[in-house]
Protein backbone atom coordinates (compact mmCIF):
# COMPACT_ATOMS: atom_id res chain seq x y z
CA UNK A 1 0.00 0.00 0.00
CA UNK A 2 1.20 3.32 -1.06
CA UNK A 3 1.87 6.56 1.40
CA UNK A 4 -0.51 8.23 0.16
CA UNK A 5 -3.29 5.66 0.38
CA UNK A 6 -2.80 5.47 3.99
CA UNK A 7 -2.72 9.42 4.58
CA UNK A 8 -6.12 9.55 3.14
CA UNK A 9 -9.11 9.30 5.53
CA UNK A 10 -11.75 7.37 3.93
CA UNK A 11 -14.20 10.01 3.16
CA UNK A 12 -15.64 9.12 -0.82
CA UNK A 13 -17.48 5.99 -0.90
CA UNK A 14 -18.15 4.79 -4.56
CA UNK A 15 -21.72 3.78 -4.96
CA UNK A 16 -22.20 1.03 -7.16
CA UNK A 17 -25.68 1.69 -8.37
CA UNK A 18 -25.77 5.48 -8.80
CA UNK A 19 -22.57 5.08 -10.21
CA UNK A 20 -20.99 8.09 -8.83
CA UNK A 21 -18.14 8.71 -5.24
CA UNK A 22 -20.36 10.48 -2.36
CA UNK A 23 -18.61 11.80 0.95
CA UNK A 24 -19.97 9.59 3.07
CA UNK A 25 -20.00 11.75 6.41
CA UNK A 26 -22.36 14.06 4.02
CA UNK A 27 -24.41 10.86 3.61
CA UNK A 28 -24.30 9.70 7.12
CA UNK A 29 -25.19 13.40 8.50
CA UNK A 30 -28.70 13.30 6.27
CA UNK A 31 -29.94 10.16 7.00
CA UNK A 32 -29.18 11.36 10.45
CA UNK A 33 -30.49 14.61 10.71
CA UNK A 34 -33.95 13.31 8.56
CA UNK A 35 -33.87 10.29 11.03
CA UNK A 36 -33.48 12.88 13.91
CA UNK A 37 -37.12 14.93 12.21
CA UNK A 38 -38.95 11.62 11.84
CA UNK A 39 -38.08 10.73 15.23
CA UNK A 40 -39.71 14.42 16.89
CA UNK A 41 -42.76 14.25 14.41
CA UNK A 42 -43.07 10.74 14.20
CA UNK A 43 -42.86 10.72 10.49
CA UNK A 44 -41.31 8.17 7.79
CA UNK A 45 -39.38 10.94 6.45
CA UNK A 46 -38.93 10.42 3.06
CA UNK A 47 -40.65 12.90 1.46
CA UNK A 48 -37.49 15.50 3.09
CA UNK A 49 -35.01 12.20 2.38
CA UNK A 50 -35.80 12.17 -1.30
CA UNK A 51 -35.12 15.39 -2.36
CA UNK A 52 -32.11 16.09 -0.70
CA UNK A 53 -30.62 13.38 -2.09
CA UNK A 54 -31.73 14.89 -5.41
CA UNK A 55 -30.60 18.08 -5.00
CA UNK A 56 -27.47 16.88 -3.80
CA UNK A 57 -26.03 15.26 -6.88
CA UNK A 58 -27.94 11.53 -6.70
CA UNK A 59 -30.37 10.43 -10.06
CA UNK A 60 -33.28 11.06 -9.44
CA UNK A 61 -34.59 7.74 -9.93
CA UNK A 62 -31.79 5.90 -7.56
CA UNK A 63 -32.72 7.85 -5.02
CA UNK A 64 -36.37 7.62 -5.27
CA UNK A 65 -35.81 3.97 -5.36
CA UNK A 66 -33.64 4.13 -2.78
CA UNK A 67 -35.31 6.04 -0.39
CA UNK A 68 -38.23 3.37 -0.42
CA UNK A 69 -35.84 0.81 1.18
CA UNK A 70 -34.64 3.53 3.70
CA UNK A 71 -38.40 3.85 4.77
CA UNK A 72 -38.45 0.24 5.45
CA UNK A 73 -35.72 0.25 7.83
CA UNK A 74 -37.16 3.87 9.85
CA UNK A 75 -40.83 2.06 10.13
CA UNK A 76 -39.83 -1.35 10.95
CA UNK A 77 -38.13 -0.24 13.63
CA UNK A 78 -41.07 1.93 14.64
CA UNK A 79 -43.89 -1.11 14.36
CA UNK A 80 -41.60 -3.35 16.55
CA UNK A 81 -42.23 -1.13 19.01
CA UNK A 82 -46.19 -0.72 18.76
CA UNK A 83 -46.39 -4.17 17.71
CA UNK A 84 -45.03 -4.74 21.41
CA UNK A 85 -48.07 -2.35 22.66
CA UNK A 86 -50.54 -4.23 20.39
CA UNK A 87 -51.41 -0.95 19.06
CA UNK A 88 -51.79 -2.31 15.22
CA UNK A 89 -55.19 -3.46 14.01
CA UNK A 90 -53.94 -6.07 11.62
CA UNK A 91 -56.93 -6.88 9.51
CA UNK A 92 -57.32 -3.42 9.15
CA UNK A 93 -53.75 -3.16 7.85
CA UNK A 94 -54.12 -6.17 5.47
CA UNK A 95 -56.87 -4.39 3.68
CA UNK A 96 -55.14 -1.30 3.23
CA UNK A 97 -51.85 -3.20 2.07
CA UNK A 98 -53.50 -5.36 -0.65
CA UNK A 99 -54.33 -1.71 -1.85
CA UNK A 100 -51.17 -0.54 -1.48
CA UNK A 101 -49.39 -3.25 -3.18
CA UNK A 102 -51.49 -2.95 -6.71
CA UNK A 103 -51.03 0.69 -6.09
CA UNK A 104 -47.17 0.31 -5.94
CA UNK A 105 -47.26 -2.04 -8.83
CA UNK A 106 -49.25 0.80 -11.22
CA UNK A 107 -46.47 3.19 -9.76
CA UNK A 108 -43.46 1.46 -10.96
CA UNK A 109 -45.03 0.65 -14.60
CA UNK A 110 -45.43 4.54 -14.59
CA UNK A 111 -42.12 5.15 -13.09
CA UNK A 112 -40.71 3.31 -16.09
CA UNK A 113 -42.88 5.07 -18.45
CA UNK A 114 -42.04 8.29 -17.22
CA UNK A 115 -38.49 7.88 -16.64
CA UNK A 116 -38.19 6.70 -20.99
CA UNK A 117 -40.24 9.67 -21.82
CA UNK A 118 -38.05 12.24 -19.94
CA UNK A 119 -40.56 13.84 -17.49
CA UNK A 120 -40.49 12.03 -14.10
CA UNK A 121 -38.20 14.97 -12.68
CA UNK A 122 -41.21 17.15 -13.74
CA UNK A 123 -43.79 14.71 -12.35
CA UNK A 124 -42.04 14.35 -8.79
CA UNK A 125 -41.74 17.96 -8.66
CA UNK A 126 -45.09 18.50 -9.43
CA UNK A 127 -46.19 16.30 -7.18
CA UNK A 128 -44.11 17.34 -4.43
CA UNK A 129 -45.76 20.62 -4.75
CA UNK A 130 -49.10 19.52 -5.15
CA UNK A 131 -49.16 17.16 -1.96
CA UNK A 132 -46.78 19.23 0.61
CA UNK A 133 -48.45 22.25 -0.28
CA UNK A 134 -51.86 20.79 -0.01
CA UNK A 135 -51.04 18.89 3.01
CA UNK A 136 -49.03 21.65 5.18
CA UNK A 137 -51.56 23.90 4.35
CA UNK A 138 -54.12 21.60 5.89
CA UNK A 139 -52.14 21.07 8.99
CA UNK A 140 -50.66 24.65 9.40
CA UNK A 141 -54.21 25.66 9.71
CA UNK A 142 -55.36 22.97 11.79
CA UNK A 143 -52.35 23.66 14.26
CA UNK A 144 -52.70 27.60 14.42
CA UNK A 145 -56.63 26.24 15.61
CA UNK A 146 -55.28 23.84 17.86
CA UNK A 147 -52.61 26.55 19.69
CA UNK A 148 -55.77 29.21 19.95
CA UNK A 149 -57.92 27.23 21.12
CA UNK A 150 -55.55 26.23 23.78
CA UNK A 151 -54.73 29.95 24.79
CA UNK A 152 -58.01 31.01 24.76
CA UNK A 153 -59.24 27.72 26.89
CA UNK A 154 -61.69 27.03 24.15
CA UNK A 155 -62.73 23.18 24.49
CA UNK A 156 -61.87 21.31 22.13
CA UNK A 157 -64.64 18.57 20.39
CA UNK A 158 -63.52 15.78 21.07
CA UNK A 159 -64.44 12.71 18.57
CA UNK A 160 -67.93 11.40 18.62
CA UNK A 161 -68.64 7.48 17.93
CA UNK A 162 -71.67 7.48 16.32
CA UNK A 163 -70.80 10.45 13.59
CA UNK A 164 -71.27 8.97 9.83
CA UNK A 165 -69.65 11.08 6.81
CA UNK A 166 -70.29 9.63 2.88
CA UNK A 167 -68.08 7.17 3.20
CA UNK A 168 -70.40 5.10 5.79
CA UNK A 169 -72.66 4.57 3.18
CA UNK A 170 -70.82 2.31 0.65
CA UNK A 171 -71.30 -1.60 -0.03
CA UNK A 172 -69.24 -4.01 1.06
CA UNK A 173 -68.74 -3.50 4.75
CA UNK A 174 -66.14 -5.27 6.96
CA UNK A 175 -66.02 -5.32 10.70
CA UNK A 176 -62.76 -4.26 12.05
CA UNK A 177 -63.03 -4.79 16.04
CA UNK A 178 -59.41 -3.85 17.00
CA UNK A 179 -60.66 0.02 15.39
CA UNK A 180 -64.39 -0.54 16.53
CA UNK A 181 -65.09 0.29 12.77
CA UNK A 182 -67.52 -1.19 10.75
CA UNK A 183 -66.95 0.53 7.31
CA UNK A 184 -66.64 -0.40 3.24
CA UNK A 185 -63.57 -1.97 2.45
CA UNK A 186 -63.64 0.69 -0.97
CA UNK A 187 -61.75 3.71 0.93
CA UNK A 188 -59.63 1.74 2.56
CA UNK A 189 -58.58 -0.18 -0.76
CA UNK A 190 -58.59 2.98 -2.57
CA UNK A 191 -56.55 4.70 0.42
CA UNK A 192 -53.85 1.92 0.67
CA UNK A 193 -53.82 1.93 -3.43
CA UNK A 194 -53.47 6.04 -3.44
CA UNK A 195 -50.65 6.19 -1.24
CA UNK A 196 -48.96 3.02 -2.56
CA UNK A 197 -49.00 4.36 -5.72
CA UNK A 198 -47.34 7.95 -4.77
CA UNK A 199 -44.97 6.30 -2.14
CA UNK A 200 -43.45 4.69 -5.04
CA UNK A 201 -43.56 7.36 -7.49
CA UNK A 202 -42.37 9.73 -5.27
CA UNK A 203 -40.14 7.85 -2.80
CA UNK A 204 -42.05 8.59 0.30
CA UNK A 205 -43.43 6.18 2.75
CA UNK A 206 -47.16 8.42 2.91
CA UNK A 207 -47.29 8.40 6.94
CA UNK A 208 -48.39 12.06 6.90
CA UNK A 209 -50.86 11.54 4.62
CA UNK A 210 -52.29 8.49 5.76
CA UNK A 211 -52.72 9.25 9.24
CA UNK A 212 -54.59 11.96 8.68
CA UNK A 213 -57.22 10.32 5.86
CA UNK A 214 -57.48 7.30 8.54
CA UNK A 215 -58.52 9.73 11.43
CA UNK A 216 -60.89 11.82 9.68
CA UNK A 217 -61.80 9.97 6.53
CA UNK A 218 -62.04 6.41 8.11
CA UNK A 219 -62.60 7.59 12.19
CA UNK A 220 -60.29 5.03 12.99
CA UNK A 221 -59.57 5.34 16.94
CA UNK A 222 -56.19 7.31 17.25
CA UNK A 223 -54.58 4.86 19.56
CA UNK A 224 -54.39 2.75 16.97
CA UNK A 225 -53.84 4.73 13.78
CA UNK A 226 -49.94 5.35 13.95
CA UNK A 227 -48.90 1.36 14.43
CA UNK A 228 -51.76 0.49 11.48
CA UNK A 229 -49.91 2.99 9.06
CA UNK A 230 -46.38 2.07 10.15
CA UNK A 231 -47.21 -1.38 9.43
CA UNK A 232 -49.02 -1.46 6.11
CA UNK A 233 -45.91 1.70 5.29
CA UNK A 234 -43.94 -1.32 6.28
CA UNK A 235 -45.15 -3.55 3.83
CA UNK A 236 -45.94 -1.35 0.31
CA UNK A 237 -42.19 0.13 0.72
CA UNK A 238 -41.05 -3.28 0.94
CA UNK A 239 -42.99 -4.56 -2.13
CA UNK A 240 -41.74 -1.26 -3.40
CA UNK A 241 -38.35 -1.86 -2.97
CA UNK A 242 -38.00 -5.40 -4.91
CA UNK A 243 -40.16 -3.97 -7.50
CA UNK A 244 -37.64 -1.20 -7.96
CA UNK A 245 -34.69 -3.18 -8.10
CA UNK A 246 -36.50 -5.81 -10.71
CA UNK A 247 -37.76 -3.21 -13.11
CA UNK A 248 -35.15 -0.40 -12.94
CA UNK A 249 -32.57 -1.62 -11.26
CA UNK A 250 -31.63 1.64 -9.62
CA UNK A 251 -31.94 0.56 -5.56
CA UNK A 252 -28.38 1.30 -4.15
CA UNK A 253 -27.61 -0.83 -1.42
CA UNK A 254 -24.75 0.88 -0.44
CA UNK A 255 -26.43 4.03 -0.27
CA UNK A 256 -29.43 2.76 1.25
CA UNK A 257 -27.37 1.21 4.33
CA UNK A 258 -25.77 4.49 4.94
CA UNK A 259 -29.17 6.46 4.82
CA UNK A 260 -30.70 3.94 7.43
CA UNK A 261 -27.81 3.93 9.91
CA UNK A 262 -27.58 7.53 10.39
CA UNK A 263 -31.59 7.33 10.38
CA UNK A 264 -32.26 4.83 13.25
CA UNK A 265 -29.20 6.41 15.23
CA UNK A 266 -31.21 10.71 14.42
CA UNK A 267 -34.64 8.95 15.21
CA UNK A 268 -33.94 8.01 18.41
CA UNK A 269 -32.76 11.54 19.52
CA UNK A 270 -35.50 12.92 17.73
CA UNK A 271 -38.22 10.92 19.36
CA UNK A 272 -36.86 12.04 23.28
CA UNK A 273 -36.75 15.29 22.10
CA UNK A 274 -40.31 15.03 20.94
CA UNK A 275 -41.57 13.96 24.37
CA UNK A 276 -40.64 17.49 25.58
CA UNK A 277 -42.82 19.26 22.98
CA UNK A 278 -47.02 20.10 22.61
CA UNK A 279 -48.04 17.95 20.13
CA UNK A 280 -49.84 20.97 18.56
CA UNK A 281 -46.47 22.93 18.44
CA UNK A 282 -45.12 19.93 16.52
CA UNK A 283 -47.57 20.16 14.21
CA UNK A 284 -47.15 23.49 13.50
CA UNK A 285 -43.37 23.16 12.61
CA UNK A 286 -43.80 19.53 10.94
CA UNK A 287 -46.40 21.68 8.75
CA UNK A 288 -44.03 24.67 8.39
CA UNK A 289 -41.61 21.91 7.29
CA UNK A 290 -43.63 20.37 4.54
CA UNK A 291 -44.58 23.42 2.86
CA UNK A 292 -40.56 24.98 2.97
CA UNK A 293 -40.12 21.49 0.84
CA UNK A 294 -42.99 22.09 -1.80
CA UNK A 295 -41.86 25.57 -1.77
CA UNK A 296 -38.22 24.64 -2.95
CA UNK A 297 -40.53 22.32 -5.98
CA UNK A 298 -42.46 25.28 -6.89
CA UNK A 299 -39.55 27.94 -7.07
CA UNK A 300 -37.90 25.32 -9.53
CA UNK A 301 -40.77 24.73 -11.52
CA UNK A 302 -41.33 28.84 -11.82
CA UNK A 303 -38.38 29.94 -12.19
CA UNK A 304 -36.13 29.79 -15.63
CA UNK A 305 -33.84 27.31 -15.61
CA UNK A 306 -30.05 27.98 -15.23
CA UNK A 307 -29.63 25.32 -18.26
CA UNK A 308 -32.50 24.92 -20.54
CA UNK A 309 -30.78 21.43 -21.70
CA UNK A 310 -30.00 18.71 -20.11
CA UNK A 311 -29.03 15.42 -21.28
CA UNK A 312 -30.26 11.27 -20.48
CA UNK A 313 -28.19 7.96 -21.56
CA UNK A 314 -30.94 5.87 -23.12
CA UNK A 315 -28.86 2.71 -23.86
CA UNK A 316 -25.85 1.79 -23.26
CA UNK A 317 -22.67 1.98 -20.82
CA UNK A 318 -23.96 3.59 -17.61
CA UNK A 319 -27.92 3.43 -18.42
CA UNK B 1 2.31 4.33 -9.64
CA UNK B 2 5.66 3.56 -10.03
CA UNK B 3 5.30 0.33 -10.69
CA UNK B 4 2.38 0.84 -13.36
CA UNK B 5 5.04 3.12 -15.08
CA UNK B 6 8.17 0.24 -15.07
CA UNK B 7 5.27 -2.35 -16.65
CA UNK B 8 4.60 0.66 -19.16
CA UNK B 9 8.17 1.76 -20.34
CA UNK B 10 9.30 -2.08 -19.98
CA UNK B 11 6.04 -2.62 -21.99
CA UNK B 12 7.13 -0.11 -24.63
CA UNK B 13 10.14 -1.39 -24.96
CA UNK B 14 9.49 -4.53 -26.20
CA UNK B 15 7.18 -2.94 -28.56
CA UNK B 16 9.77 -0.52 -30.22
CA UNK B 17 11.90 -3.91 -30.29
CA UNK B 18 9.47 -5.67 -32.26
CA UNK B 19 7.79 -2.82 -34.34
CA UNK B 20 8.45 -3.64 -38.29
CA UNK B 21 8.90 -1.13 -40.41
CA UNK B 22 6.40 -0.94 -42.88
CA UNK B 23 6.20 2.63 -43.01
CA UNK B 24 8.19 5.13 -42.93
CA UNK B 25 7.55 6.51 -39.80
CA UNK B 26 6.40 4.37 -37.10
CA UNK B 27 4.14 5.43 -34.18
CA UNK B 28 4.35 3.09 -30.75
CA UNK B 29 2.33 4.19 -28.16
CA UNK B 30 1.82 2.12 -24.35
CA UNK B 31 -1.09 2.54 -21.72
CA UNK B 32 0.46 2.73 -17.91
CA UNK B 33 -2.46 0.00 -17.69
CA UNK B 34 -4.73 -1.57 -19.77
CA UNK B 35 -7.06 -2.09 -16.24
CA UNK B 36 -9.05 0.51 -14.86
CA UNK B 37 -10.27 -0.99 -11.44
CA UNK B 38 -13.18 0.67 -9.64
CA UNK B 39 -13.34 0.20 -6.06
CA UNK B 40 -15.58 1.36 -2.98
CA UNK B 41 -12.90 4.10 -2.64
CA UNK B 42 -12.45 4.97 -6.35
CA UNK B 43 -12.81 8.71 -6.80
CA UNK B 44 -11.24 9.04 -10.45
CA UNK B 45 -7.71 8.36 -12.12
CA UNK B 46 -5.00 9.03 -14.28
CA UNK B 47 -3.80 6.92 -16.95
CA UNK B 48 -0.23 7.55 -18.91
CA UNK B 49 -0.02 7.17 -22.25
CA UNK B 50 3.64 6.89 -23.54
CA UNK B 51 4.99 6.68 -27.29
CA UNK B 52 7.68 6.64 -29.70
CA UNK B 53 8.00 8.00 -33.55
CA UNK B 54 10.61 5.83 -34.91
CA UNK B 55 11.98 6.39 -38.45
CA UNK B 56 14.28 4.16 -40.50
CA UNK B 57 16.02 4.93 -43.61
CA UNK B 58 13.79 4.61 -45.62
CA UNK B 59 12.31 7.89 -44.03
CA UNK B 60 12.31 11.39 -46.13
CA UNK B 61 13.47 13.76 -44.23
CA UNK B 62 10.32 16.27 -43.16
CA UNK B 63 10.66 19.98 -42.40
CA UNK B 64 8.42 21.25 -39.11
CA UNK B 65 7.37 19.05 -36.43
CA UNK B 66 4.80 15.94 -36.12
CA UNK B 67 1.78 16.81 -35.04
CA UNK B 68 0.52 13.87 -32.33
CA UNK B 69 -2.94 13.32 -31.30
CA UNK B 70 -4.29 11.18 -28.81
CA UNK B 71 -7.81 10.02 -28.05
CA UNK B 72 -9.36 7.98 -24.92
CA UNK B 73 -12.78 6.74 -26.40
CA UNK B 74 -15.52 5.34 -23.89
CA UNK B 75 -17.75 2.73 -25.26
CA UNK B 76 -20.68 3.35 -27.40
CA UNK B 77 -24.34 5.28 -25.83
CA UNK B 78 -27.37 6.37 -26.76
CA UNK B 79 -28.14 10.11 -25.28
CA UNK B 80 -31.10 11.83 -25.23
CA UNK B 81 -30.57 15.56 -25.00
CA UNK B 82 -33.37 17.49 -24.01
CA UNK B 83 -34.87 21.40 -23.80
CA UNK B 84 -36.89 23.04 -21.26
CA UNK B 85 -39.45 24.89 -22.52
CA UNK B 86 -42.38 27.02 -20.72
CA UNK B 87 -45.56 24.97 -20.76
CA UNK B 88 -48.30 26.85 -18.62
CA UNK B 89 -46.10 29.08 -16.73
CA UNK B 90 -44.23 26.01 -15.64
CA UNK B 91 -40.81 24.86 -17.07
CA UNK B 92 -41.01 21.26 -18.34
CA UNK B 93 -39.23 19.39 -21.21
CA UNK B 94 -40.27 19.78 -24.26
CA UNK B 95 -38.21 18.86 -27.19
CA UNK B 96 -35.53 16.48 -27.30
CA UNK B 97 -33.21 15.15 -29.79
CA UNK B 98 -31.62 11.76 -29.27
CA UNK B 99 -28.02 11.06 -30.41
CA UNK B 100 -26.85 7.91 -31.32
CA UNK B 101 -23.43 5.75 -30.94
CA UNK B 102 -21.67 8.93 -29.43
CA UNK B 103 -18.85 7.71 -26.99
CA UNK B 104 -19.40 7.52 -23.26
CA UNK B 105 -16.21 9.12 -22.85
CA UNK B 106 -13.87 11.14 -25.15
CA UNK B 107 -10.93 12.80 -24.32
CA UNK B 108 -8.20 14.02 -26.14
CA UNK B 109 -4.99 15.20 -26.15
CA UNK B 110 -2.68 17.11 -29.09
CA UNK B 111 0.34 18.41 -29.92
CA UNK B 112 -1.94 21.80 -31.45
CA UNK B 113 -5.36 23.04 -31.55
CA UNK B 114 -7.67 20.50 -33.54
CA UNK B 115 -8.54 22.61 -36.32
CA UNK B 116 -4.76 22.89 -37.34
CA UNK B 117 -3.73 19.28 -37.68
CA UNK B 118 -5.54 18.49 -40.84
CA UNK B 119 -8.47 18.95 -43.13
CA UNK B 120 -12.24 18.51 -41.45
CA UNK B 121 -12.83 15.33 -44.20
CA UNK B 122 -9.71 13.53 -42.05
CA UNK B 123 -10.53 14.95 -38.67
CA UNK B 124 -14.42 13.65 -39.38
CA UNK B 125 -13.36 10.25 -40.78
CA UNK B 126 -11.26 9.57 -37.75
CA UNK B 127 -13.41 11.44 -35.21
CA UNK B 128 -10.59 13.79 -34.17
CA UNK B 129 -11.79 16.71 -31.85
CA UNK B 130 -15.31 16.89 -30.13
CA UNK B 131 -16.75 18.89 -33.33
CA UNK B 132 -15.66 16.54 -35.13
CA UNK B 133 -17.48 13.29 -33.19
CA UNK B 134 -20.30 12.08 -35.62
CA UNK B 135 -23.67 12.99 -33.82
CA UNK B 136 -26.08 10.73 -35.65
CA UNK B 137 -29.63 11.21 -34.97
CA UNK B 138 -31.62 8.51 -33.82
CA UNK B 139 -34.97 7.55 -34.51
CA UNK B 140 -37.49 10.81 -34.03
CA UNK B 141 -36.67 14.32 -33.43
CA UNK B 142 -39.27 16.89 -32.02
CA UNK B 143 -36.46 19.64 -33.05
CA UNK B 144 -36.82 21.82 -36.30
CA UNK B 145 -33.70 21.70 -38.40
CA UNK B 146 -32.55 25.53 -37.65
CA UNK B 147 -31.90 24.67 -33.84
CA UNK B 148 -30.27 20.94 -34.06
CA UNK B 149 -26.85 22.77 -34.18
CA UNK B 150 -27.88 24.20 -30.39
CA UNK B 151 -28.73 20.31 -29.14
CA UNK B 152 -25.41 19.11 -30.34
CA UNK B 153 -23.45 22.44 -29.16
CA UNK B 154 -25.60 21.83 -25.75
CA UNK B 155 -24.94 18.16 -25.62
CA UNK B 156 -21.23 18.73 -26.13
CA UNK B 157 -21.26 21.71 -23.54
CA UNK B 158 -23.09 19.46 -21.08
CA UNK B 159 -20.68 16.17 -21.59
CA UNK B 160 -17.87 18.48 -20.50
CA UNK B 161 -19.18 19.83 -17.63
CA UNK B 162 -19.47 16.35 -16.53
CA UNK B 163 -16.07 15.77 -17.22
CA UNK B 164 -16.63 13.21 -19.62
CA UNK B 165 -15.44 15.38 -22.87
CA UNK B 166 -12.37 17.02 -23.38
CA UNK B 167 -10.26 18.78 -25.65
CA UNK B 168 -6.49 19.68 -24.25
CA UNK B 169 -4.13 20.49 -26.95
CA UNK B 170 -0.99 21.08 -25.84
CA UNK B 171 -1.20 18.01 -23.18
CA UNK B 172 1.34 15.90 -25.00
CA UNK B 173 4.80 16.42 -23.45
CA UNK B 174 7.85 15.48 -25.38
CA UNK B 175 10.67 13.59 -23.28
CA UNK B 176 13.28 13.52 -26.37
CA UNK B 177 12.58 14.77 -29.64
CA UNK B 178 10.75 11.45 -30.83
CA UNK B 179 9.41 10.35 -27.26
CA UNK B 180 6.42 11.28 -25.70
CA UNK B 181 3.90 10.89 -22.91
CA UNK B 182 0.75 12.46 -21.67
CA UNK B 183 -1.59 12.05 -19.22
CA UNK B 184 -5.73 11.24 -19.15
CA UNK B 185 -7.59 12.26 -15.91
CA UNK B 186 -10.95 9.80 -15.69
CA UNK B 187 -13.23 10.96 -13.16
CA UNK B 188 -15.06 9.67 -10.68
CA UNK B 189 -18.31 9.27 -12.93
CA UNK B 190 -16.96 7.56 -15.88
CA UNK B 191 -18.68 4.19 -17.31
CA UNK B 192 -17.54 1.17 -17.28
CA UNK B 193 -16.72 -0.95 -20.70
CA UNK B 194 -14.04 -1.25 -22.99
CA UNK B 195 -12.69 2.03 -24.05
CA UNK B 196 -10.14 2.75 -27.17
CA UNK B 197 -6.88 4.47 -27.11
CA UNK B 198 -5.98 5.81 -30.01
CA UNK B 199 -2.95 7.36 -31.71
CA UNK B 200 -2.19 9.74 -34.83
CA UNK B 201 0.73 10.87 -35.62
CA UNK B 202 -0.05 13.82 -38.15
CA UNK B 203 2.61 15.70 -40.60
CA UNK B 204 1.18 19.10 -42.25
CA UNK B 205 -2.84 17.28 -42.37
CA UNK B 206 -1.60 13.90 -43.28
CA UNK B 207 -1.63 11.26 -41.46
CA UNK B 208 1.62 9.03 -41.39
CA UNK B 209 0.54 6.50 -38.90
CA UNK B 210 -1.86 5.32 -36.17
CA UNK B 211 -2.13 3.13 -33.72
CA UNK B 212 -5.53 1.54 -31.64
CA UNK B 213 -5.17 -0.17 -28.10
CA UNK B 214 -7.91 -1.59 -26.03
CA UNK B 215 -8.21 -0.53 -22.32
CA UNK B 216 -10.92 -1.79 -19.83
CA UNK B 217 -13.06 0.30 -17.08
CA UNK B 218 -14.51 -2.42 -14.70
CA UNK B 219 -15.89 -2.35 -11.53
CA UNK B 220 -13.95 -5.30 -9.47
CA UNK B 221 -14.65 -6.71 -5.60
CA UNK B 222 -17.51 -5.75 -3.57
CA UNK B 223 -18.70 -3.15 -6.17
CA UNK B 224 -18.58 -5.84 -8.98
CA UNK B 225 -20.40 -8.41 -7.08
CA UNK B 226 -23.13 -5.71 -5.94
CA UNK B 227 -23.56 -4.82 -9.57
CA UNK B 228 -23.87 -7.77 -10.85
CA UNK B 229 -26.34 -9.31 -8.52
CA UNK B 230 -28.56 -5.60 -8.98
CA UNK B 231 -28.81 -6.54 -13.00
CA UNK B 232 -28.30 -10.26 -13.10
CA UNK B 233 -30.60 -11.36 -10.17
CA UNK B 234 -32.61 -8.32 -9.25
CA UNK B 235 -35.52 -10.29 -7.28
CA UNK B 236 -32.89 -11.57 -4.26
CA UNK B 237 -31.22 -8.81 -4.88
CA UNK B 238 -34.72 -6.35 -4.10
CA UNK B 239 -35.39 -8.93 -1.30
CA UNK B 240 -31.57 -8.46 -0.31
CA UNK B 241 -31.98 -4.71 0.54
CA UNK B 242 -35.57 -5.29 2.45
CA UNK B 243 -33.92 -7.60 4.69
CA UNK B 244 -31.24 -5.72 5.63
CA UNK B 245 -33.73 -2.51 5.84
CA UNK B 246 -35.81 -4.89 8.42
CA UNK B 247 -32.27 -6.10 10.24
CA UNK B 248 -31.47 -2.58 10.46
CA UNK B 249 -34.75 -1.16 12.14
CA UNK B 250 -34.90 -4.26 14.15
CA UNK B 251 -31.39 -3.57 15.71
CA UNK B 252 -32.29 -0.10 16.62
CA UNK B 253 -35.26 -1.00 18.49
CA UNK B 254 -32.87 -3.45 20.44
CA UNK B 255 -30.89 -1.32 20.87
CA UNK B 256 -32.31 1.72 21.79
CA UNK B 257 -35.20 0.04 23.71
CA UNK B 258 -37.65 2.67 24.98
CA UNK B 259 -40.60 1.44 26.42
Amino acid sequence: MRCDELRQPIVQLYLPIAEIPVNIFVIFGMGGAVGFLSGLFGIGGGFLLTPLLIFSGIPPAVSVATVTTQVVASSASAVISYWRRRAIDFKLAIMLLVGGVSGSTVGVMLFDLLQSLGQLDLVISLSYVTFLGTIGGLMLFESIRAIRRRKTGAKVTARRPGQHNWIHGLPFKMRFRQSKLYVSVIPILALGGIIGFLGTVLGIGGGFMMVPALIYLLRVPTSVVIGTSLFQILFTMSSATVLHAVSTQTVDIVLALTLMIGGVIGAQFGARMGQNLRGDQLRLLLALLVLAVGMRFAVDLLLTPEDLYSIAIVTGAGS
Amino acid sequence: MIRYLALAIAAFLAGLASAKAVHAEELVTAISSDLVSIRSNFTGTDIVIFGQVSRDVNSISRSGDYDLVIVVEGPPQEITTRRKGRFLGVWVNRYYETFENVPAFYALASTAKVSDLGSRELLDEYRIGLNHLNLAIARRSSVPLSERDDFRQAFLRLRQQQGLFSERPGAIEFLTSTMFRTNVPLPANIPVGTYKVKSFLLHQGSLLSKTEAKMHVAKTGFEQVTYNLAQKMPVAYGLLAVFFAIFTGWLASVIFKRD
